[in-house]
């Protein structure tokens, strides 16, 4: 398939001018490295091996993957640091009472691991590949996009209990009807999100 | 003798999804068939969709990596 | 370099003004940094406090990034893309991706309910929320965001590992986001009508785990074949 062909890493590394960037080369271009390190995974792939990892969070530590939850954590510990108290609101006693546990932080938040553990991960793949390239801003309408998205994400996220991670990947699979209302929902979301996109930010 | 190909070459560096995309669906309508589009991209998300996009609308396409985390895809209006 | 078994095709190559090709760097000693990075992490949480289950979450973390990355998933294109572009590549992915995880999910659960053979024990594992109109306009604002921040929650962290300023200036105004939504609790409880003990259990409500997964797998097929249909008709 021309998709295929195309997708597939065709470019040998440039002529090697010594003994060691000659060896270095050849196993650079070795297909097995470029199967699994530069070229794309297909998206069936991705998403049985983003399955599994969940099925195994699941496994050992009881709760399935989520994001915003974490989110919301680190929010509340930044406005700590700001001598806010967020220990006395309601929010946390009521929908999140780990938060007010004794000796919890950031490093035995499972949530904040796997958040962090995200950002390594993508980075550490991006430079396996030799793909990693900062992307500047090109235009200011996206700073606007940006923090409009980031504030409706964040606040549609505590109002849903969770995201496409916590809601849609979590709890549809785990039998929760939320899962699915979030589904209908997000795809709405994300039809009304698109024609505003186009209409405003493009 | 004249070139009867245009080609025509799309900056979409620093761009997010689905920009890039949208903005290659317009140039194309504008171009005829045969004609060029190169697209610039750094965006991993669009060196797949893009060419996705393009095969199912029928064109030809080249994805070629021109630098760390930059593309640049080649598309040939065919229909 | 077809693979074996693959017709040798000769693609003809598309004129084009020849491209100037950028340095390369190479990128590897930094690939090797950040595994260096991410053991040190991990060698913290098992060793220096005493949390080997942590050091797993933090790989697991580490292996979701990468993933995300290298097949470049995308849940906001899933969502977005039938409408945008008529694309369902990745909506049947995701597709498939949900079906997997029930299986895995289920097992576990079927698992805590043998065990103890209370409906109760399952249901902890089961990631149970309120359900109710809070869910829907907490959705639709959530789809909104994600396509104009060009990415969702995973997309986000994902995409600021990739190098995307953009999605480094997305993360504040999530976090405040969420930190307002958990302010204006009081607020949204009452005027959207959450009731905590709103979850529904499929199986609960459904009067068993055969109905639950029939129902859940008949949907998921259903939304495959849509899927599969609406990304096979016309072309955009």
């Amino acid at each position: 398939m021309q998709l295929d062909h195309a997708l597939r890493d065709r470019e040998p590394a440039d002529a090697p001018t010594t003994a060691a960037t000659a060896a270095r080369v050849r196993w650079r271009d070795h297909e097995t490295f470029k199967t699994l390190f530069v070229n794309p995974w297909t998206y069936t792939t991705g998403a049985v091996v983003l399955a599994l990892l969940n099925v195994a969070l699941m496994a050992a530590t009881g709760k399935a993957w989520g994001v915003t939850t974490s989110v919301t954590y680190w929010g509340a510990w930044i406005w700590r640091s700001l001598s806010g108290d967020p220990h006395a609101w309601p929010y946390f006693a009521e929908v999140k009472p780990a938060f007010n546990a004794p000796g919890f932080s950031f490093w035995n938040d499972a949530g904040s691991l796997t958040n962090l553990g995200m950002v390594v991960g993508a980075l550490l793949a991006a430079l396996g590949a030799n793909q990693f390239r900062v992307k500047k801003l090109k235009s200011r309408r996206q700073i606007g996009a940006a923090m409009l998205g980031g504030l409706l994400m964040g606040f549609g996220a505590r109002l849903a209990f969770g995201c496409n991670i916590g809601d849609l990947f979590s709890g549809l699979p785990a039998l929760s009807l939320h899962g699915w209302v979030f589904l209908v929902s997000i795809f709405l979301g994300a039809a009304a999100g698109s024609k505003l996109l186009v209409r405003y930010f493009i | 003798m004249g070139l009867s190909v245009t080609e025509r070459t799309l900056d979409c560096l620093g761009e997010a999804c689905p920009v890039p995309l949208i903005r290659t669906q317009r140039a194309l309508q504008e171009l005829a068939i045969g004609d060029v589009l190169i697209v610039q991209i750094d965006h991993s998300c669009a060196m797949k969709n893009l060419p996705e996009w393009a095969e199912k609308a029928g064109h030809n396409f080249e994805i070629e990596e021109v630098g760390d985390g930059q593309w640049d895809i080649v598309i040939e209006k065919a229909c | 370099m077809a693979a074996s078994g693959e017709p040798q095709r000769t693609l003809r190559r598309i004129p084009r003004t020849p491209v100037v090709k950028k340095e390369r760097k190479n990128q590897l000693p930094y690939a090797l940094a950040v595994v260096g990075l991410v053991v040190a992490i991990g060698y913290y949480l098992a060793a220096g406090l005493g949390a080997p289950k942590s050091a797993f979450v933090w790989i697991v973390g580490v292996a979701l990034g990468l993933t995300l990355q290298r097949s470049r998933f995308c849940f906001t294109a899933s969502m977005r893309d039938p409408v945008l572009t008529g694309g369902t590549n990745l909506t049947k992915a995701v597709v498939v991706g949900l079906a997997v995880s029930t299986v895995g999910f289920s097992a576990l659960q079927l698992g805590a309910y043998f065990k103890a053979g209370q409906l109760a024990d399952a249901m902890k594992l089961s990631s149970l929320d309120p359900v109710g109109l809070h869910t829907v306009v907490g959705g639709v604002l959530f789809g909104i965001g994600a396509v104009i921040a060009g990415g969702c929650a995973s997309g986000t962290l994902m995409r600021m590992g990739e190098g995307f300023l953009q999605q480094w200036i997305v993360l504040p105004f999530f976090v405040a986001g969420s930190l307002i939504g958990a302010a204006t609790w009081p607020l949204w409880k009452v005027a959207l009508l959450v009731r905590t003990d709103s979850g529904v259990y499929l199986p609960k409500a459904l009067g068993g785990f055969v109905p639950a997964l029939l129902v859940q797998f008949g949907m998921l097929l259903a939304l495959w074949v849509a899927a599969d249909w609406w990304g096979k008709r016309g072309r955009t």
